[in-house]
């Protein structure tokens, strides 16, 4: 059966959503699953923004066969090649011998590299500021290097205001019948997911969204839909989105709040978190988000880290080194890119007690712009009682740090 | 060519040999022992005309060439090294920038007392964290209009404060490295001028060597020597020549060493003859002479390479390196072949084991020199973090990290004191409570410490009274504990000693070395007292009073003082701002083909781009080194 829905006038969403795969990219659990989006338009000639997974692609062609009514697709429009996006195209190809294909250098490159025979069909190759006609439909094209590959640009529809944003301003969580982010509690049941999403996937390409960001402003007053890859289509309130994004990209905290990651072989080092998180909420800090690393996925330790200004790692000392799971989460945070947070270490240790000097160690050289306040605990197998006045003075400190920003 | 000197050479030499054996050859062992300065035979030097060879007559020297001059610092070391390093630095240190850099009006004001010897030359350049490296100097001089503005030190002064005339070096314009260094002409008893100890010296005990304190120092607008920023230029031009005479030095002191082990070994007998007779003091005997002879070579070929104006950097550079190098294996073998005899004081040999040392240390160590006469072989080599080939140094972070260095100027010291005290409470030091004064220094939460500007050992009451007041322990620099021993060892503080990791170290009369200043890096609070206030303490204090702790001390404990101290409860450390982060060089720059980040702190080695290089500086045709993008497809991170 066809699934699809209008966005406006002559363009449709004929994508599909996916509930069956566990983790996105093969490394993000993705409990509530995700869209792929892909969009037709039916002007005079038709065109295809974009393809769908391979899981997904029946869902797509059975879409497209519903909406073109034996028309013919004359165009394809990829933004994004990769393959969440792209793997279609080749049955794309099969089944409409006659498309001619419209993308950017590099992803010409990636299509052949990936094994598409693109070779016979037409392949118009664009740049920044190029347009094309359909009928009525005039769009340009916009080049969004990084965000989150090499290859991707954007679509922007100068007749009805549609941008085709690639990556940009999608989200995790499939659609489920609704296509507009109006349409659900996007600040209550998604916001969440779509920060996950970004932070993970194209956090450390901070400044290339900024580029991409500065871009869409000398357009905004035109644009009347934002049609991303994954999740809801934006056609009001785009400012809070686009704030958010702004942030992330600029890798400033969203929340005046302190996450708390612990790291904690037999629950003395999450004694201390939890002591320290009840301090600070005692002390009127409650916004204070606490995660066993251990047995949270990453991805969701980075959205928070991305949210909160404000990050407390504990961790016991293994093998004389950071605890692994704690390090992979360092790790992370360098990879993403993150900055300008402040951090407070808790550090445990029952004979030889490391985990803080090098968890500070890796945030000083390893980190950009990171803040490591001065009152660390440091532990010995346990948080004794002698150990209150620096507990107090720890959750002191970031209080006055929390104020000071 | 016969490789010798003229007849003229000689007779200077023999000359001199002469004076030298007289005046100070009989008080040679004298001035070891108690550090003195040869003031008199010093000025016997200036009425001889020795005080001045190398420069012309009309400006009062002697007319002769470089290589009488080295002739001449060889003849003085071989009876006394010390003796022989006040002319080579007189000479080749004080009076040579102004010879060679001065204006008309400066050599006829200070180069024409300096060659005639009725003034003494010095030359300020090494600091504690500007040895080798010269881009560390922190001495600064602010253009203040009519004046230059001086502050700052200089340490290990050959000469100071024997000398009337300095040559000092000093930032002008701070953070561009060694460009921002000029030379200044600062002379004795300047206002704000002052000298630290004369240094306790292994030995070379002859020579004068002391600390030059700027406080505010004025030096006249016409005293800047050169242009402002030749300053490194300057420098490096005089050790050039400076080293000739270093080379000499060790020469004299090798050579006087030898001479006195050939004859000791003809004259000491054991098995029946001579020691010399025996192959294996001959052979030592004959190595001695031949690197003597090696090292005279070089010293004497330099000069005359100075003299002709020929190049003669690297010339220079491998003499004061071989003859320094083999000035040690010639004094250690001298004193093996006087055996037991040559270990006591009061033998010469013995003294020119200790003297011969430093030549390989200073103007320039023997490693400097290798690096000096590599460059020249090599050439100019990328350099690592310089950027663009300058030498840029890292401003040293205060040794204790960041501190508040907030010092109390305002009113009599009664109000500075009032000042500190409120300060104190109000960052929450409870005096109502207090530790015992001999709690171990790791353990105390306090320590009232006392430098050596605490003076006679009588003030150590005011130490005592002020620890007492202030609930505090009592602790000290190093040479307090271990010179003076005012306190056992193990209350001193420092990198050797005790650490002190707790709320509030007062330090009284402490200049702040840095071996005392890691031990005191993680307290809380760190409050100095000193009547130096270009001491380095102050820079890694949170608060500081400038005056006499004989003054201050009291005053501190009497507002203090609060009778009966409470046992203090258990510690609880307070707390320190962060530590700044290093702003960075430049821009970061991502690549558009793959997210790749250029930072010019790391530079891109695999393209052979130096640590440092701004991406701005990038050549034109450099690629992303992941995907070879290229830099167009960068956008600023």
């Amino acid at each position: 059966m066809h699934c699809v829905r209008n966005v406006t006038e002559d363009l449709y969403w004929v994508g599909a959503n996916d509930h069956r795969l566990a983790l996105f990219e093969n490394i993000h659990p993705i409990p509530r699953g995700v869209s792929y989006n892909a969009y037709l338009l039916l002007d005079q000639e038709t065109v295809l923004f974009d393809t769908v997974d391979w899981s997904a692609c029946r869902q797509l062609l059975e879409n497209m066969e519903y909406l073109l009514q034996g028309r013919p697709l004359d165009w394809l429009v990829i933004n994004h090649m990769e393959p969440d996006h792209g793997a279609s195209i080749e049955e794309i190809l099969l089944r409409w011998p006659k498309v001619k294909i419209i993308s950017t250098e590099k992803s010409f490159m990636l299509m052949r590299q990936f094994g598409f025979q693109v070779d016979g069909h037409e392949l118009v190759e664009v740049k920044e500021g190029d347009t094309h006609t359909f009928g009525t439909h005039t769009v340009t094209f916009v080049a969004a290097p990084m965000v989150h590959w090499p290859e991707a640009m954007v679509t922007f529809d100068v007749t009805n205001g549609v941008l085709f944003s690639a990556d940009a301003f999608g989200s995790f969580i499939a659609l489920d019948g609704k296509l507009f982010a109006d349409e659900v509690d996007f600040d209550r049941d998604w916001i969440d997911e779509a920060r996950r999403y970004l932070t993970n996937i194209v956090g450390k390409y901070g400044p290339h969204i900024q580029l991409l960001l500065k871009k869409a402003g000398t357009i905004l007053d035109q644009i009347k839909y934002i049609c991303p890859l994954h999740g809801p289509v934006w056609r009001k309130d785009f400012m809070y989105f686009i704030d958010k994004y702004d942030k992330w990209s600029r890798y400033e905290p969203e929340v005046k709040g302190v996450m708390i990651a612990y790291a904690s072989m037999y629950g003395n080092t999450e004694a201390a978190a939890q002591a320290l998180a009840s301090k600070l909420c005692e002390k009127g800090v409650t916004d204070v988000a606490l995660y066993d690393v251990s047995n949270t996925h990453v991805s969701y330790l980075i959205a928070e880290a991305f949210k909160y200004s404000h990050i407390v790692l504990a961790s016991v000392t293994y093998n004389l080194g950071i605890y692994p799971v704690m390090k992979s989460f360092l790790e992370d945070m360098k990879a993403l890119n993150l900055q300008n947070r402040t951090f407070a270490l808790i550090e445990n240790g029952s004979w030889a007690c490391k985990s803080g000097d090098l968890m500070q160690k890796f945030i000083d050289e390893e980190m950009k712009n990171m803040t490591v306040l001065n009152e660390r605990i440091s532990m010995a197998s346990s948080l004794g009682a002698d150990k209150a006045a620096e507990l107090e003075a720890l959750a002191d400190g970031i209080i006055d740090s929390l104020k000071g920003e | 060519m016969l490789f010798q000197t003229t007849r003229d050479h000689e007779q200077l030499r023999t000359k001199i040999r002469a004076f030298v054996e007289e005046e100070v050859k009989p008080i040679a062992f004298m001035l070891d022992q108690q550090n003195e300065f040869p003031a008199e035979a010093v000025k016997k030097l200036g009425e001889n005309g020795w005080m001045g060879i190398p420069y012309p007559v009309e400006y009062g020297g002697a007319g002769l060439d470089a290589l009488s001059y080295a002739i001449a610092v060889e003849e003085l070391s071989r009876v006394d090294g010390g003796f022989g390093v006040i002319l080579s630095a007189h000479v080749s240190l004080g009076s040579w920038p102004i010879f060679a850099f001065g204006t008309e009006a400066q050599k006829q004001k200070y180069l024409v007392p300096l060659a005639k010897g009725e003034k003494i030359g010095a030359f300020g350049l090494t600091e504690p964290n500007a040895g080798s490296d010269a881009g560390g100097t922190e001495t600064t001089a602010v253009d203040k209009g009519d004046h230059w503005l001086l502050n700052g030190g200089k340490i290990f002064i050959t000469n100071a404060p024997k000398a009337d005339t300095y040559v000092v070096f000093a930032v002008t314009t701070p953070d561009i490295g060694t460009r921002g260094i000029s030379a200044f002409i600062v002379e004795k008893g300047w206002k704000g001028f002052e000298f630290g100890d004369h240094y306790d010296k292994m030995g070379i005990r002859s020579s004068s060597t002391a600390e030059l304190i700027f406080n505010d120092v004025k030096v006249p607008k016409e005293n800047l020597l050169g242009k402002e920023g030749e300053g490194f230029k300057i420098a490096m031009a005089t050790l050039d020549g400076g080293r000739i005479g270093i080379a000499a030095q060790a020469l004299g002191i090798a050579q006087g060493a030898f001479e006195q082990a050939l004859d000791y070994a003809k004259e000491r007998i054991q098995f029946g003859k001579p020691i010399a007779a025996q192959q294996t003091i001959s052979f030592k005997l004959a190595d001695m002479a031949t690197k003597l002879r090696c090292a005279r070579f070089l010293i004497y070929s330099s000069a005359e390479l100075k003299e002709h104006h020929l190049p003669y950097g690297m010339e220079s550079a491998m003499a004061k390196m071989y003859a320094s190098d083999i000035a040690l294996e010639v004094t250690n073998d001298a004193v093996q072949i006087f055996g037991g005899t040559g270990f006591l004081k009061g033998m010469d040999v013995e003294r020119m084991y200790r003297d011969a040392k430093i030549t390989t240390i200073y103007e320039g160590t023997n490693e400097i020199q290798r690096v000096v006469i590599a460059s020249h072989l090599i050439g100019k080599m990328p350099k690592e973090g310089g950027g663009g080939g300058r030498s840029v140094a890292k401003k040293p972070a205060p040794i204790t990290g960041v501190r508040k260095k907030m010092l109390f100027k305002e009113g009599e010291a009664k109000d500075k004191v009032e000042a500190l005290v409120a300060a104190l409470k109000k960052d929450g030091h409870d005096f109502t409570v207090g530790i015992a004064m001999d709690t171990p220094i790791a353990q105390a939460e306090r320590v009232v410490s006392a430098g050596k500007g605490i003076g006679d050992k009588k003030n150590m009451k005011l130490i005592q009274d002020l620890a007492a007041a202030a609930g505090a322990a009592i602790g000290s620099s190093r040479p307090v504990a271990e010179t003076l021993k005012y306190v056992p060892l193990n209350r001193y503080v420092g990198m050797s000693g005790q650490k002190f990791t707790g709320n509030l170290y007062i330090a009284c009369g402490i200049s702040g070395a840095v071996q005392h200043l890691k031990g005191i890096k993680d307290a809380s609070t760190i409050v100095a007292i000193n009547k130096n206030g270009n001491a380095p303490i102050f820079k890694n204090c949170d608060y500081g009073i400038v005056g006499d702790v004989c003054e201050i001390l009291p005053l501190l404990t009497a507002a203090l003082d609060t009778g009966k101290k409470e046992p203090a409860p258990p510690m609880v450390k307070m707390k320190r701002p962060p530590a700044p982060k290093p702003t960075p060089m430049g821009k970061h720059c991502v690549c558009g083909g793959c997210g790749y980040e250029y930072v010019p702190e790391l530079g891109d080695p695999d393209a052979e781009i130096a640590p440092g290089t701004l991406f701005e500086k990038l050549p034109e045709d450099w690629v992303c080194p992941e995907c070879a993008e290229g830099k167009d497809q960068f956008i600023e991170a």
